[in-house]
């Protein structure tokens, strides 16, 4: 006895070791809800703000509903679609059935990525805007296979005898299904369903290839916010999503002895039975309660999708680069109903503009990408009789626009800054690390491991290309070469390539240099002061000169509703609006009357509003055309996966 | 008749899987075989060729390899333990391992992000410990990590629900015609779960090879995947004829599972649920 004990002893640990590496991620992310900063790495006391902030929060909300909404659709369709097809799958002959469980295989065994990407070009072929239907769409095709599969042994273990005794009995087909068969397959749809529900839930690849504007879910929601930094108020969200499953698990399994999925093996048929039975009862109660919550959800969905808006205005918009209540106050003065949405990168937002996937009205795409999308003739040109407020906006940046919108007749420039380095003056001194001025600084081997770099394309050849006295805009092939290799070389150095959370790592003293956008400072300088830091983060814009980007408003020449895009856009000049969604955004604003607004402290922030002769030798980005921007993306390539 | 009219029940779904997903698939094999302006060529399909897309797909490999290698290890004693106790008895098990899947996939790999940071939660305990740092994050390690950490379950399950449908009786005959522990693993166990080892291979081995999401998150964006190819081909590139002649060459590893499913799991008895 006692080696068994011993044996037993080993099995434990192993059991436990293997769920503590299961769930200490989720032991985290609860104890990082209750955390009173927004550090994931520094434990600030015990607070619950963020729970208030999550009940508050209406993008969480929306997506909390989008994908409750979703996941039980999509599985209640898809059980009932595959259920039907397994009883008709299973009474085939044995090559068709073949064929239709390979088929059947497919979504699950693809990767992903294709399935998604397979989805995509499916719609855009057929004309069906991204969107609710499509996400639902992807959804339930690959979820039927996971009912299929988990109702099929079901349907194979139950004598087809049975059935037809009860036919046999008097019983009409439909009665001798519901009667016989239903039952006995039951537990496989009830799986097959969770499972269906499991998988949608949890599904971030192929929602975020099929979903269009102003639907997202809660992984496309994450995913967005991933690179920004995530709101602990979506810890607070898992905690609580969490917590209800596992009580509702805990409640559904609290007597033991429920059924094996294998075939009994006890021989009192009517103790099997009535074990199933309370199984079944059990079983019945999660789906009540379950089924009272998707009601709610679905009805205010209903609601909120029903009213219909004859006066709407597509919006597509970096991710947190408005202040919400803009977009309130607009609606509310205009009565125009806005659907927002966002994007990531500009190439992200390119393809979907061009395959007119979804067609925005107002769009805020950077400086080359105006140049790519009006040489290609996918803007429209912005009636400025209806833009009188564009009289607040610098003639400084109307003239900088001339670069990439040569008559100033695509874009009214939004937001403006530069990029430069960023460094943490405690890391800097301890290590005896140089501080950093010049771009060529960023291969010093001292810095090894220490640099975080942009993901970018062409903000990555940037620095390179400017460390070397070149042109950003570049298209000798000899100095994208020799800019090539020197991305190779400093690749050792760097810790990591980043788009947004360059910020995050910063202030979680992750890094002692990073390469960053200077909109992002009155923010650092902010959390460094609340977070109680015991180091600075300085901002300097490299002496080779740097890019000066502007981010301006544009309307796509497929927009509907041309006016009302207009209207946006003056609307977005207003002095009182663009100080709002200065103090919001804190990236520099390009309106004039906004920024006599501010206070001195403020306007005189040379991060955000750098002296004119700092920014000699900076250059606008220009669209250097698809070949040449296929050579770019080949070398950048090259340095990747090097 | 009636047969024939229970037939008719599978045709809902014969027609939506033709048009969600044959027809998707043949447009990527559209899209992989032609050029921007249309014309039928390889060249997007032999690219995968170029030194930087052979690298990712090598790696790509190598990855996925060695954390499926590391699931099977991890996940068959475990399947055998839980289908030795009896515990939970079914669904219970499914629900302990499916849990997890509750809590959104990007945001439990970033929670590994927290904890492998240089200034992280696991650092920060063996600082206290006065132990030296870990430093996988941004390395390859942590990305085999974050694959184990996402696909055990995938593993886990398809072996259990194929073991607990090994008889008892044919365990103890085998004990009781003398096999020891290793034997009766060796030519009993293993051989029985067969149908459930193939499966969960695929599932894990797949994703595994095409995630993107893991490698960025966990890799730094300093280690290129052939995922991460393909997805800043269609993402950041704008050029969907590479990215689907690429998803074509994928496709090749996904009809090998395939083959490998409809050769070892005839019954489909290894699904995972």
């Amino acid at each position: 006895m006692k080696r068994y004990s011993l044996k037993q002893f080993f099995q434990d640990f192993y059991l436990a070791l293997i769920l503590i590496f299961l769930y200490i991620p989720i032991l985290t992310m609860i104890v990082l809800s209750f955390n009173n900063t927004k550090s994931r790495t520094l434990w600030g006391g015990f607070t619950l703000k963020w729970y208030e902030q999550m009940l508050q929060d209406q993008a969480i909300l929306n997506a909390l509903n989008n994908t409750l909404l979703i996941a039980f659709v999509s599985a209640l369709i898809a059980t009932v679609i595959g259920t039907a097809s397994a009883i008709g799958i299973n009474s085939m002959k044995k090559l068709p059935r073949t064929v239709l469980m390979g088929i059947n295989n497919i979504p699950i065994l693809n990767s992903e990525i294709v399935t998604g990407i397979s989805l995509m070009l499916c719609f855009i072929a057929f004309g069906i805007s991204l969107g609710f239907k499509t996400v639902l769409i992807a959804h339930i095709t690959f979820n039927i296979p996971y009912v299929i599969l988990s109702v099929m042994p079901k349907l194979r273990q139950t004598s087809r005898y049975t059935y037809e005794a009860a036919l046999d009995l008097g019983a009409s087909p439909l009665q001798a299904f519901f009667k016989v068969v239903f039952p006995d397959i039951l537990p496989g749809i009830l799986s097959g369903f969770l499972m269906a529900f499991t998988m949608s839930l949890d599904d971030f690849i192929i929602t975020h290839f099929t979903r269009g504007a102003g639907i997202d879910t809660l992984s496309t929601l994450i995913y967005s916010e991933v690179r920004r930094g995530i709101k602990p108020s979506m810890y607070a969200l898992s905690a609580v999503i969490f917590v209800t499953v596992l009580v509702l698990l805990l409640i559904t399994n609290f007597t033991p002895e429920n059924n094996r999925t294998g075939s009994p093996q006890g021989n009192d048929a009517a103790l099997v039975r009535k074990r199933n039975r309370s199984a079944r009862i059990r079983k019945g109660v999660l789906g009540i309660a379950s089924a009272a919550v998707i009601f709610i959800v679905g009805f205010s969905t209903y609601s909120r999708y029903s009213v219909s808006h004859s006066n709407e205005l597509y919006v597509y918009n970096w991710g947190e680069y408005i202040d919400e209540s803009v977009i309130e106050q607009f609606e509310e003065e205009t009565g125009i109903h806005v659907v927002y949405d966002l994007f990531e990168t500009n190439e992200e937002m390119y393809p979907v503009i061009e395959a007119g996937a979804v067609q925005y009205d107002a769009v805020c795409p950077s400086d080359y990408m105006i140049q790519k999308m009006a040489e290609n003739g996918l803007l429209a040109e912005i009636n400025f009789d209806n833009v009188p407020n564009i009289k607040n906006i610098d003639p400084q940046f109307l003239e900088m626009s001339r670069e990439f919108d040569p008559e100033n007749k695509y874009s009214v420039p939004y937001t403006w800054g530069t990029v430069g380095i960023l460094y943490n003056t405690k890391l800097i001194k301890e290590r005896n690390l140089p501080v950093p001025e010049r771009w060529s600084d960023l291969w010093n081997p001292a810095y090894e491991k220490e640099i975080l770099m942009q993901d970018s394309v062409r903000d990555a050849f940037m620095v390179a290309l400017k460390s070397m006295g070149y042109s950003m805009n570049t298209e000798n092939p000899d100095e994208l070469e020799l800019a090539k290799q020197k991305l190779i070389e400093q690749k050792p150095l760097v810790q990591a390539y980043v788009i947004d959370q360059v910020r995050d790592k910063m202030i979680g003293g992750e890094a002692a240099v990073g390469v960053i956008y200077s909109g992002e400072m009155l923010y650092i300088q902010e959390e460094v002061k609340n977070q109680n830091l015991d180091f600075s983060l300085e901002y300097v814009i490299p002496e080779e000169g740097t890019n000066l980007w502007i981010d301006s408003w544009v309307i796509p020449a497929n927009a509907r509703n041309k006016e009302n895009a207009e209207k946006w856009i003056d609307f977005l000049c207003r002095p009182d609006i663009a100080l709002k969604n200065f103090e919001y955004i804190t990236y520099a604003t390009p309106n004039r009357a906004a920024k006599e607004l501010l206070e001195p402290e403020l306007r005189n922030n040379q991060a955000i509003f750098p002296d004119t002769e700092k920014l000699e030798g900076c250059e606008v980005y220009r669209y250097l055309g698809d070949e040449t921007d296929a050579v770019y993306n080949s070398l950048w390539k090259e340095v990747k996966s090097n | 008749m009636r047969q024939n009219m229970k037939r008719l029940l599978a045709g809902p779904y014969v027609l939506w899987m033709i048009g969600f997903t044959i027809i998707p698939l043949l447009l990527v094999v559209y899209y992989g075989l032609t050029d921007k302006n249309g014309t039928f060529t390889f060249a997007n399909v032999l690219s995968i060729s170029t030194p930087e897309h052979m690298k990712a797909l090598l790696l790509s490999l190598v990855l996925s390899l060695i954390s499926t290698v590391i699931c099977l290890l991890l996940a068959y004693p475990l399947a055998l333990i839980l289908r030795k106790r009896g515990i939970g008895q079914g669904s219970f098990v499914v629900f302990i391992f499916i849990l997890p899947m509750w809590m959104n996939f990007l945001l439990r790999t970033l929670a590994w992000q927290t904890l492998l940071e240089k200034n992280g939660v696991i650092n920060g305990i063996l600082n206290i410990l006065h132990l030296p740092n870990l430093a996988i994050i941004n390395t390859p390690w942590a990305i085999i990590l974050g694959m184990v950490y996402n696909f055990l379950p995938f593993m886990i399950l398809p072996i259990y629900n194929v073991m607990i449908k090994i008889d008892d009786n044919t365990i103890n005959a085998a004990r009781d015609l003398g096999a020891g522990t290793l034997q009766t693993l060796f030519y009993i166990w293993i051989p029985l779960s067969v149908p459930g080892i193939i499966s969960g291979i695929t599932m894990v081995f797949v994703p595994a090879l095409t995630t993107f999401v893991i490698s960025s998150l966990l890799g730094g964006s300093k280690i290129l995947l052939i995922g991460n190819v393909i997805e800043q081909e269609f993402t950041r590139g704008s050029n969907w004829n590479l990215g689907s002649g690429l998803s074509l060459v994928l496709m090749i590893f996904i009809l090998i599972s395939m083959a490998l499913i409809a050769k070892y799991d005839k019954e489909g008895e290894g699904t995972a649920f």
